[in-house]
C-alpha cells in the first residue's frame, strides 16, 4: 500500500521537529529516513504509524484519508530499535500475540495460528528458538523475532525504527542483507529509520534525507550519494573536502564558474564553496592546468585505500587514493604535489538547505 | 608477610561492625518481639487464648483485617493509574502529582485523621449534608478505611513508578501496533511486567494498614466491639491494666508483622530472580 504524507508539521514545546513535510511512498518500496539525530525522522514514522498526532497535515495509506485512524486499525507493522518483545511471553506467543488479540470474529483457530507463527519463525530462520523466552536471545535473533511479531498480523506497511541501531556492526551488516531479501521477498512497502548512511545507501530503493525537522533530498541511494542536492547531503554522506575560504583566487570555482557561462553571473565572486569528495581528487607529481599546488602531510594506509592528507595554503585537504596509484606516485611527508579534481559542485555560501547553484564535472 | 588488598579491613574492625550491628538489631528489635510473646505467655496458654477469645478482641482484629482488605483494591487502582500516568505520560502538573504521592509520608498521621474530622465530622464541611443523608464517616468504618487509605496509598505508586518507568511504554505501543485493544494491552501486556512489582507494594501497604494507629485513633472514637481496630485495642487494653490481655492482642500484630516478613522475602526473591533473567547472559548467535 502507498503511503502519502503531506504538509505533515510537527511541535514540541518551542521545538519544531517536522516542518511542513511532504513524500510520496509508493506501494512495494524500502523507504530509508536517513538524518542525524534530532532531525525529525523517527517522530516521522511514529507519526505513520498512528504513535503520534502530527499538528498539521495528512497521512493517507493507499490514498485514503488515516490522519486520524487509531495506531491499531492502521494494520502497520512496527520494529522497535529495542525490539520491545514482550519479556514475560515465549517467542512463539510474542510471534502469536497479534493473532490472539484479534476480535472473535476474526481470529484464527489454535492449529492455524500455530501453523502461521512456525511459518514466520521458519522465515526468520529461528523456528528452533520458538520456546525460548527473548531473554535468552541475541539481539539479533530478538530483532528477527520482533520482525516476525510484526509480519503476523499481516501489515499493509512495515515501519522499523532503526531497526539495527542497538546491533554491534557485524550482526548489523548481515541483518541489513536479510532484510533487503525479505522485502524482495514480501514487497510490502517499508520504511526504516536509520543515521546510518551506509545502511540507508546499501539497503534502501530510495532514501530520505532529513534534517532540522526538512526533507532535503529524496533519491536512489546513487543520486543522493554521488549527485547531493544541498550542502548538508553532501557533508552528511560520506566525506568531502570544502572550501571555504578566499574563493575568488580559488582556481576550481573560477573554473566552475566559467564553465557554466550564464547561471555564474548570478552570485558575486566569493561567496560560495566548492564542495569535493575525497576520491574525486586525482594527485599529480606534475603542475597540470587548473591544478591546486599542495603539499603531503601525512599517508595513511587505511585498508584498501591509503588516505592522503595535503595542505593547500592554510587548508586542509584530504584524498583518497587507491593503493595501485599511491605505489605510482610513492607519496611521502613534505614532497609538493598538485591537486586536480574530477567532481566539484559549488554552492552559495550561506545555503544551508538552498539548492544548489551549479554542478559540473571536469 | 601476608599481602592485604586495599579494601580488605583488619579482622578485628570486621568484627566490631558485626557485633556493632547485630546488637543493635537483637536489642531494639528481636528483644522486644521475644518480649511481646513472652509477657502475653506469662500466665499460660489458657490465659493467651481466653486474652484473644474476648469478644473485643475477635472483633478488633476482624475489623483489623476487614479494613486492610478494603483498603487493598483502593491502593491497587490508584497506585497502578498514578504510576502509569506518571511513567507512560508527560502533562503539566506531573511533579506536582509525584509530590502529592508523597504527602502522606511527610504528613503526621494524626494530623490526617484531624483533617478528615474537619471535613466530615459532625461540625465539618460535610457534617450537616451527611447528617441529612443519615450517613457516619467519622466514628465508623468509613472514617477508618479512609484515614487508612490516606496513609498507605503511596506504597504502592511508589513502587511502581521506578519499575514503570525503567520498562518504558515500547511494549504497550508494540500491542497496540499489534492489534490490541487497550484492555487486551494492558491485561496481557502491562500487568505480567508489574505483577511483582505490585505485589512488593500492597504487602508493605497491608502491613502498614494494620498496623496504623495514629490517624485511626482520631477518627474511629474507640467505640469497643464497633470502631476498635487492634492497635487501639492494644492500647485500652494496656491502659487498663489488662497486660497478658493487651500482650496477647500484640502478639497477634507481631505475628501478622512476621507473616508479611516472609511474604515479602518470598517476593523479593521473585522480583530479583527475574531481573537476573533478563540480564542473563546471551548464548552466541546462531550461523545458519
Amino acid at each position: 500500500m502507498s503511503i502519502d504524507i503531506r504538509n505533515i508539521s510537527k511541535r514540541f514545546g518551542n521545538f519544531v521537529a517536522l516542518d511542513n513535510i511532504n513524500l510520496d511512498i509508493p506501494t512495494g518500496e524500502l523507504v530509508a529516513l536517513l538524518g542525524p539525530s534530532g532531525c525529525g525522522k523517527t517522530t516521522l514514522l511514529r507519526i505513520i504509524a498512528g504513535m503520534e498526532s502530527a499538528d498539521e497535515g495528512q497521512v493517507l495509506f493507499g490514498g485514503a484519508e488515516a490522519t486520524h485512524l487509531h495506531a491499531r486499525e492502521r494494520q502497520v507493522g512496527f520494529v522497535f530499535q529495542h525490539y520491545a518483545l514482550f519479556r514475560h511471553m515465549s517467542v512463539f506467543e510474542n510471534v502469536a500475540f497479534g493473532l490472539r488479540v484479534k476480535p472473535r470474529k476474526e481470529r484464527p483457530s489454535e492449529s492455524e495460528i500455530r501453523k502461521r507463527v512456525m511459518e514466520l519463525l521458519s522465515l526468520v530462520q529461528l523456528d528452533w528458538l520458538a520456546d525460548r523466552y527473548p531473554s535468552q536471545l541475541s539481539g539479533g535473533q530478538r530483532q528477527r523475532i520482533a520482525l516476525a511479531r510484526a509480519l503476523a498480523v499481516e501489515p499493509k506497511v512495515l515501519l522499523l525504527d532503526e531497526p539495527f541501531g542497538a546491533l554491534d556492526t557485524k550482526v548489523r551488516k548481515e541483518l541489513r542483507r536479510w532484510l533487503r531479501r525479505l522485502h524482495d521477498e514480501m514487497h510490502i512497502s517499508s520504511v526504516f529509520v536509520t543515521h546510518d548512511q551506509e545502511e540507508a545507501l546499501e539497503v534502501a530503493d530510495r532514501v530520505v534525507v532529513m534534517n532540522k525537522g526538512r526533507i532535503e533530498q529524496v533519491g536512489s541511494p546513487d543520486q543522493v550519494y554521488s549527485n547531493p542536492a544541498t550542502p548538508f547531503v553532501y557533508q552528511f554522506l560520506g566525506n568531502v573536502n570544502v572550501f571555504h575560504s578566499r574563493l575568488q583566487g580559488n582556481l576550481w570555482a573560477e573554473v566552475a564558474r566559467r564553465e557554466d557561462g550564464a547561471g555564474g553571473e548570478g552570485g558575486g565572486a566569493g561567496d560560495s564553496l566548492a564542495f569535493v569528495r575525497p576520491h574525486d581528487i586525482d594527485i599529480l607529481r606534475e603542475p597540470v592546468p587548473d591544478a591546486l599546488g599542495a603539499e603531503v602531510r601525512y599517508v595513511h594506509p587505511i585498508g584498501p585505500v591509503v588516505r592522503v592528507e595535503l595542505a593547500h595554503q592554510s587548508e586542509l585537504v584530504e584524498v583518497e587514493l587507491t593503493r595501485e596509484r599511491q605505489e605510482e606516485l610513492q607519496l611521502a611527508q613534505g614532497q609538493s604535489v598538485w591537486l586536480k579534481p574530477r567532481q566539484v559542485r559549488v554552492f552559495p555560501a550561506g545555503t544551508v538547505a538552498g539548492e544548489a547553484l551549479q554542478d559540473f564535472s571536469i | 608477610m601476608t599481602v592485604r588488598r586495599a579494601n580488605n579491613e583488619p579482622r578485628w574492625m570486621r568484627v566490631l561492625l558485626l557485633v556493632v550491628a547485630l546488637g543493635f538489631l537483637a536489642l531494639f528489635l528481636g528483644f522486644p518481639l521475644v518480649t511481646v510473646f513472652y509477657e502475653a505467655l506469662k500466665k499460660g496458654v489458657d490465659a493467651y487464648l481466653a486474652g484473644l477469645a474476648d469478644p473485643e478482641a475477635r472483633s478488633a482484629i476482624l475489623l483489623t483485617l476487614g479494613v486492610a482488605a478494603a483498603a487493598i483494591p483502593f491502593n491497587i487502582a490508584f497506585g497502578v493509574a498514578a504510576a502509569w500516568a506518571i511513567a507512560k505520560f508527560d502533562f503539566r502538573g506531573k511533579s506536582l502529582l509525584i509530590t502529592l504521592i508523597d504527602l502522606p509520608f511527610a504528613v503526621s498521621p494524626v494530623v490526617a485523621g484531624l483533617l478528615f474530622v474537619l471535613i466530615f465530622g459532625s461540625q465539618g464541611w460535610l457534617g450537616p449534608w451527611l447528617a441529612e443523608h443519615d450517613i457516619k464517616i467519622i466514628f465508623a468504618i468509613p472514617g477508618i478505611v479512609l484515614a487508612t487509605l490516606f496513609v498507605t496509598f503511596p506504597f504502592v505508586a511508589r513502587e511502581l513508578i521506578p519499575l514503570m518507568q525503567a520498562q518504558g511504554k515500547d511494549e504497550e505501543e508494540a500491542a497496540v501496533s499489534l492489534g490490541a485493544s487497550g484492555w487486551q494491552m494492558f491485561w496481557r501486556v502491562t500487568v505480567p511486567n508489574i505483577k511483582w512489582g505490585l505485589l512488593y507494594g500492597v504487602i508493605l501497604a497491608n502491613a502498614r494498614a494494620m498496623g496504623e494507629f495514629g490517624a485511626v485513633s482520631v477518627v474511629s472514637g474507640h467505640i469497643r466491639g464497633e470502631t476498635n481496630t487492634l492497635p487501639l485495642h492494644v492500647e485500652i487494653l494496656y491502659n487498663e491494666y489488662q497486660s497478658v490481655a493487651a500482650f496477647a492482642s500484640a502478639s497477634i500484630l507481631a505475628l501478622l508483622a512476621l507473616v508479611t516478613l516472609v511474604a515479602k522475602t518470598v517476593v523479593e526473591w521473585r522480583m530479583r530472580k527475574e531481573t537476573e533473567m533478563l540480564t542473563a547472559d546471551l548464548p552466541p548467535e546462531k550461523t545458519e
